[in-house]
């Protein structure tokens, strides 16, 4: 008879050695990613041939390739767009496929409810996700708050460096396991509920991406100066001609009120997921009351 | 304890808000320690029936109860195996069952499970994806009874083996049921497969209960009887009639003793099915309904 403390780990125990290949798939790439990282700051990033474009304009491909901008907004984009392949996973994988060929109902009809079932589906993917995400984004702070040159600092702008300095990377991925697993429950196919939920979490990013700095009040300056807008913001909108311009933009000041807010409305859209997903569970699997 | 293992009454379960009705007004009893065949045409709503029973779907309208409590609430006392035997590709045989061990903590038969697995020579290092239908069910058998379960619930369950595994998991099942008092409810379209083993008949065609009882009563409430082709069968209830020249055969429900000359004889089990499925419009009959009631 297994003592009480084993009792509440077999079904933990069950989820991780099913998706053991996918654990250990994430744990790789969010080692590999944060070596790159720290290999691009440490190596490429100091050795004088590589650690700039080496030329403007008509330019030698491979030196192109090798150079630590273009590497660094590679390795950028890998972990800022990661979120893809969680949604992938988590529709596909993780329960598109148990519900496609019945091994979910398999597990309903061992001790363990579909409430529970679909519990532990969520916490242990949420928590390596959480985990992986936040060493991802302090390796990435780590790396842009030291750039080999100060004419290499990160435009805060761009997309990877706007998403993967603060909570939203992480956000982004905890949304992703909420909106895969939800996909999942609608669509019970696998490979269908990994197309749609990589392409919903892709929208939501784009529509989110173009709206991003509308989402907290912008700066506006007016009169015949108005588009001579300081360095390093972003613009949002201007117009007007001759002593009735006007230019809205966000400066750098507004990063983090600008991020918060949109890692408070992916959340948001997790929780929802979240909540929708077990409402589809329970309307399936308990009598019509 | 109760001595009911599943109760139905007006039970009906619809998929989707438009859909049709896999099952509509079931009402019936299965005693507990009995062995029931769950027969009917594909397609007649028996796998919605055990999946309702195992807790997997939520009943439209109706009331099941399973060994004296909501379905779910017996989720820990059911085995069950579903029709295509899902089992985990990618895990070997002995994690499959550790995962019975762990999902089932306080009730798991480890030796029982491995019992059924080694009767199969069945390697226990072997992935799940590289056995056979026959193995596959073997070791979704072991996963169901190695919680020990007080109800087996077994969709199609033989419908991939040989004649050989076949005859030995069903005498592995009878054994189970004899040692343990399991009830078992299992489903086929197959008469003939469960004729021998089964004490108990429910009879599902069209998404309704058409017959419901102990094989033997259901059997000895019926006559298969030969008379002039211008005889009137009333009192008795006509299941199916058919004349043959001047010569008419009906299966019928005796209202009383029938006459000598009618040469009434009990009818087979496969006859009786094959009768209530050709005249759906036949009154159903459930006696031990009508023995509770």
């Amino acid at each position: 008879m297994s003592s009480p403390a084993l009792r509440g780990g077999g079904l933990p125990r069950t989820v991780l050695r099913l998706h053991r290949s996918a654990l250990l798939a994430w744990a790789v790439f969010v080692a590999g990613a944060s070596g790159w990282l720290v290999w691009l700051a440490e190596v490429t990033g100091k050795d004088p041939n590589t650690r700039d474009l080496p030329c403007v304009g008509d330019c030698d491909t491979l030196h192109l390739l090798m150079g630590y901008p273009t590497q660094l907004s590679w390795a950028g984009d890998l972990i800022g767009y990661g979120f893809v392949a969680v949604a992938g996973f988590a529709g596909g994988s993780l329960i598109g496929r148990e519900l496609e060929y019945g091994t979910a109902q398999l597990a309903w009809t061992q001790g363990i409810t579909p409430v529970r079932w679909l519990t532990a589906k969520l916490a242990l993917p949420a928590l390596a996700v959480t985990a992986g995400g936040t060493i991802l984004v302090l390796v990435f702070r780590w790396v842009s708050a030291s750039p080999p040159d100060p004419s290499l600092q990160f435009d805060w702008t761009w997309d990877t460096a706007f998403m993967a300095r603060g909570p939203l990377l992480v956000a982004y991925a905890l949304c992703a396991l909420a909106v895969g697993v939800l996909t999942g429950l609608l669509l019970r196919r696998a490979l269908a509920a990994l197309g749609a939920a990589a392409g919903a979490m892709w929208l939501l990013n784009a529509v989110l991406t173009s709206y991003r700095f509308r989402l907290w009040p912008a700066v506006t300056r007016t009169g015949p100066h108005a588009f001579d807008i300081p360095d390093n913001v972003a613009l949002v909108n201007e117009g007007g001609d001759g002593d009735s311009r006007f230019a809205t933009y966000q400066p750098p000041s507004h990063y983090w009120p600008l991020h918060l807010t949109e890692t408070a409305i992916v959340l948001t859209v997790a929780a929802l997921a979240v909540l929708l997903s077990f409402r589809l569970l329970k309307h399936r699997t308990e009598p019509s009351a | 304890m109760t001595d009911t293992a599943i109760a139905a009454s007006a039970l009906g379960k619809r998929f989707g808000r438009r859909g049709g009705w896999a099952l509509r007004d079931c009402t019936f009893r299965l005693p507990a320690g009995r062995v029931c065949a769950v027969v009917g045409p594909n397609g007649a709503g028996k796998s919605t029936l055990l999946a309702l029973a195992a807790g997997l779907l939520g009943a439209t309208e109706g009331e099941l109860t399973v060994l004296g409590t909501t379905p779910a609430g017996a989720r820990a006392r059911i085995g069950y195996v579903a029709q295509d035997k899902p089992l985990y590709p990618q895990l070997t045989v002995a994690e499959t069952l550790r995962m019975g061990a762990d999902l089932n903590p306080g009730h798991w038969d480890a030796a029982a499970a491995e019992r059924i697995t080694a009767a199969g020579d069945l390697d226990p290092k072997s992935r799940v994806r590289a056995l056979s239908g026959g193995q596959r069910t073997r070791v979704a058998l072991a996963l169901a009874l190695g919680k020990r379960p007080e109800l087996l619930l077994l969709d199609e369950p033989m419908a991939d083996l040989d004649p050989l595994a076949r005859h030995e998991l069903m005498g592995v099942l009878m054994v189970q049921a004899a040692q343990h008092g399991t009830t078992i409810a299992m489903s086929s379209h197959v008469v003939a497969e469960l004729e021998d083993s089964c004490d108990h008949l429910l009879l599902i065609g069209g998404g309704r209960v058409r017959l419901a009882g102990e094989i033997d009563d259901l059997l000895t409430a019926h006559a298969r009887v030969a008379v002039p082709a211008d005889t009137d069968l009333a009192p008795h209830t006509v299941v199916e009639s058919r004349t043959t020249g001047r010569q008419l055969s009906a299966l019928v429900r005796p209202a009383g003793p029938l006459p000598d000359d009618w040469h009434a004889a009990t009818p087979s089990l496969e006859e009786l099915v094959l009768a209530h499925l050709r005249n759906p419009e036949a009154p159903v009959l459930t006696p031990a309904e009508e023995a509770v009631a």
